[in-house]
């Protein structure tokens, strides 16, 4: 009996079965794993659209028109006769890129940043906290819009730049966590063991500070599609006939009334990976939330 | 957090936001009741020095804070006294003798003088001063040679101050549509002592314009500026014609986006809307009583090429471009059938002027001259963009014609959009290679649209250069003796003009605009033209809910 207890206690240390539990925790969350599905679906079909989707993106039908969904055109045409499922498959193509690249920048740089400035602490932790208000200062719009100026429009520069100033928030998560579980006895066991810090930061400190960041990665992600639509309509993002959820929504925001069909799938759509994401998001932190589970 | 919230709340709320309620009374019930206007303008102004600025928004500030020697009547067009009370002809119709209004004066209670015109075409015309629109008074002696720097002496220019209210104007030709130039901003009179309190009389954008600063002549006097938000005026006490002005103020809005704009006349925000979104228009027209108001307006549609850069150097690609936009098509699908075809630079029509129709929709001719400049089937064509101000009507078009180019020549056209301001300075230093562009007639004459592309001129922007075109233009036309003359020798260098194509006419401008049946003294007219002295608001017995 004591020795299959110590088997598992020290299988938990080796970091393995920290992933196996919690997946085996986020199959039991049936909505968790609708979000995953639904996810994974988008990705899937954002993947494979040029083999998928029913016409060319590009392809305009003046004659045609807007016309309200059909046999032909399952959720209708825009008012230059595109088929608008066609539409909103390739503008998943650019929203799902943008949402996760940039995302993933951003938890890169803030995950990083945050966890150092957070351990290390004093004065290296003032210099780098200070950085990060400065950039909080600076507006945004103007850092983007000079990246765009000075490299030229390009749609991975657009992912980076997005990703380079969503970060900052991340940071202080971060560091927040950080500061709060180094106090911990866990983290002073780890020290007297002798681990080097970047271990102690990457397999004690990191993991356990997963909750609130998958959290806020999940609103990170939908936040990002709105702003690359906002960066398109101003025209420093995305141009025509290229597109994404954020300007299919934008654009069919203004002929709601006349045309609402080209307000509501894309809506849809965006919304359906807004919940997605929320979903998995919770069940993700309930799942790796080791504390939360153990008592 | 919050802030992300929020952000991300600002960037689809914003709009609608914009155009929400405020509580209690609405802008138009306020309006009505206190006599103040409010104006949908479209843009905000590239700046209120009537020598420095071009745009359409920009002259209906400038229509409203200053007045020319004549004016325009909204409903006949013709020219009425404005700072001028009366005016003379010498028998060679050459020397117009103008005759200032005895009460004339400025929003300071200074004096209107003909001192005050002389000084400003000096300032209008000098070359330091840079403005695009010097040619409109080209047909003053000596005026070009001035303003081209071939002769420096402003004394030789062909106006003078008889007396202080007394100008003498001497044309080099008799030139029909002069008395129509007088109503346009460049020969506007400007307040010299304030100016040059800011700084040297030919510095662009100093803080003369300013709120506090500024001295006009018009009905109306700056009292707020809210750099994109609004631009406020009230009425001028000191104007001659005070007692004809019924409104006590104007709000100008600069709504770029015609569809916030659209929302915000409907939530009675505003009683008048620049534009309106073509996608309302079915809708605007079914109505009964409805507040559209659409009507012919002197302007073409078109895109610049900039002859200077390849592949746009090549006139068999501007042709080949031209030819395969189905304008049929497009005017009738995305412009909901309310503007025509054009086929050339001036309007079809222009006081009976008729321009030359070159070419059609020919997708077959475009592909094979697009395989003669050296792009068979498209290959090759190198990265081209096509410019166009934020808009989403620009966008639109722009779309359309993206694809058309795709679908008959199988080339890759990238679109961009820039806002009012950087657009008005990418078109005036050319660099762009396709630019969107709409010329709206600053006086009824085809004159007006043709003599943009003499050489050099302010408003040419494409490169055409054509010695030929120039001499019809500026010197043969002027001198014709009939109007049938005259036209013949326009319609040769129209001829020459659309050869070349430097220009791809797209459709011509109608005039549309909500407008709140409060609103009277606004009539649609072919210049769009308002004089807002004359506008009334009369509210109606049921107030606050004219339009559903």
């Amino acid at each position: 009996m004591n020795t299959v207890v110590v088997d598992s206690i020290s299988a938990a240390e080796q970091g393995t079965s920290l992933w196996t539990d919690a997946w085996a925790r986020l199959r039991k969350n049936r909505l968790a794993l609708f979000g995953l599905w639904v996810l994974v679906l988008f990705s899937v079909i954002a993947l494979l659209t040029p083999w998928l989707a029913p016409y060319a993106y590009d392809a305009q039908n003046l004659d045609l028109g807007p016309t309200p969904p059909s046999a032909a055109h399952w959720f209708g045409t825009d008012i230059f006769g595109r088929d608008l499922l066609t539409q909103i498959m390739y503008g998943g193509r650019i929203s799902l890129a943008v949402g996760f690249t940039a995302t993933a920048v951003a938890l890169l740089i803030g995950v990083t940043w945050g966890a150092i400035a957070g351990y290390v602490g004093g004065r290296v932790d003032a210099v780098m906290m200070r950085l990060v208000d400065i950039l909080y200062a600076l507006p945004f719009m103007i850092f983007i819009v000079l990246l765009m100026v000075v490299f030229g429009r390009n749609l991975l520069l657009l992912f980076l730049a997005i990703g380079a100033v969503e970060w900052l928030t991340m940071a202080r998560i971060m560091r927040g966590q950080v500061q709060s579980l180094r106090q911990q006895e866990f983290v002073e066991a780890a020290i007297s063991l002798g681990l080097s810090p970047t271990t102690i930061v990457r397999r004690h400190l990191v993991p356990n500070a997963l909750g609130p960041i998958i959290v806020y990665t999940t609103l990170t992600i939908p936040s990002v599609m709105l702003l690359e639509a906002f960066l398109s309509f101003l025209g420093l993002g995305v141009q025509p006939p290229q597109t994404s959820w954020g300007l299919l929504i934008s654009y069919g925001a203004e002929t709601m009334e006349e045309f609402p069909w080209l307000l509501i799938f894309p809506g849809a759509a965006l919304t359906l990976t807004l919940f997605a994401l929320n979903f998995l998001g919770d069940g993700l932190r309930d799942a790796l939330d080791v504390r939360g589970s153990g008592d | 957090m919050p802030a992300f919230i929020s952000r991300l709340f600002i960037v689809f709320v914003a709009l609608s936001a914009l155009a929400a309620c405020s509580p209690g009374e609405s802008n138009v019930a306020q309006g009505n009741r206190d006599g103040i206007l409010h104006f949908g303008n479209g843009s905000e102004p590239q700046g209120l020095d009537p020598h420095v600025v071009t745009g359409v928004p920009e002259s209906k500030l400038i229509d409203a804070l200053y007045e020319g020697l004549t004016r325009k009547n909204p409903w006949t067009l013709e020219p009425e006294p404005g700072a001028a009370a009366r005016w003379e002809f010498s028998e060679d119709r050459r020397v117009i003798t103008f005759y200032l209004q005895p009460e004339g004066r400025w929003s300071n209670g200074d004096p209107v003088t003909a001192d005050d015109f002389v000084w400003s075409w000096r300032r209008a015309l000098d070359p330091a001063m840079g403005n695009q629109y010097a040619y409109m008074l080209y047909p003053v002696a000596n005026a070009e040679a001035y303003a081209t720097g071939q002769i420096t002496d402003p004394e030789a220019l062909g106006v003078r101050a008889l007396d202080d209210l007394t100008l003498e104007v001497t044309l080099t030709e008799p030139t029909p549509y002069f008395l129509q130039l007088m109503d346009h901003y460049s020969s506007f009179a400007v307040p010299r002592a304030t100016i040059e309190k800011y700084g040297k009389a030919t510095d662009r954008f100093t803080q003369w314009t300013r709120v506090g600063n500024i001295v006009t002549n018009g009905p109306f006097q700056l009292k707020e500026w809210k750099l994109n938000r609004r631009i406020v005026v009230e009425k001028n006490p000191h104007y001659w014609d005070a007692d004809t002005v019924k409104l006590n103020g104007v709000v100008f809005y600069p709504t770029e986006n015609i569809v916030s704009e659209e929302r915000m006349f409907r939530v009675n925000q505003l009683h008048y809307t620049a534009d309106v979104p073509l996608d309302k228009i079915p809708g605007y027209r079914a109505q009964v009583d409805s507040p559209f108001v659409e009507a012919p307006y002197l302007g073409t549609y078109f895109y610049l090429l900039n002859t200077k850069r390849a592949p746009m150097d090549d006139v068999r690609v501007r042709l080949a471009l031209s030819m395969a936009i189905d304008r049929e098509a497009l005017t009738e699908s995305v412009l909901y059938g309310s503007n025509d075809p054009a086929w050339s630079i001036t309007p079809p029509g222009t006081l009976g002027y008729q321009p030359p129709q070159l070419f059609s929709y020919d997708p077959g001719k475009a592909r094979q001259l697009l395989t003669e400049a050296g792009f068979p089937n498209g290959e090759g064509w190198p990265t081209v963009e096509l410019m166009y101000n934020t808009s989403e009507s620009h966008r639109k078009v722009a779309v359309a014609v993206q694809q058309m180019w795709k679908d008959v020549l199988n080339i890759t056209v990238t679109l961009s959009n820039q806002e009012w301001k950087v657009y008005l300075d990418s078109v005036s230093q050319m660099d762009f290679q396709i630019a969107r562009r709409g010329w709206i007639g600053d006086y009824v004459d085809p004159n007006n649209f043709l003599d943009m592309y003499i050489t050099d001129g302010g408003n040419n922007n494409t490169g055409f250069s054509d010695p030929v075109y120039d001499e019809l233009i500026l010197r043969e036309a002027p001198q014709a003796l009939t109007r049938e003359e005259r036209f013949a020798i326009f319609r040769e260098a129209e001829t020459r003009l659309m050869t070349q194509m430097p220009i791809l006419p797209v459709y011509t401008y109608a005039s549309k605009h909500l407008v709140h049946p409060s609103v009277h003294g606004l009539p649609p007219n072919l210049m769009d033209f308002i004089n807002l002295k004359y506008v009334t608001l009369e509210a109606e017995p049921l107030p606050g809910n004219g339009v559903q």
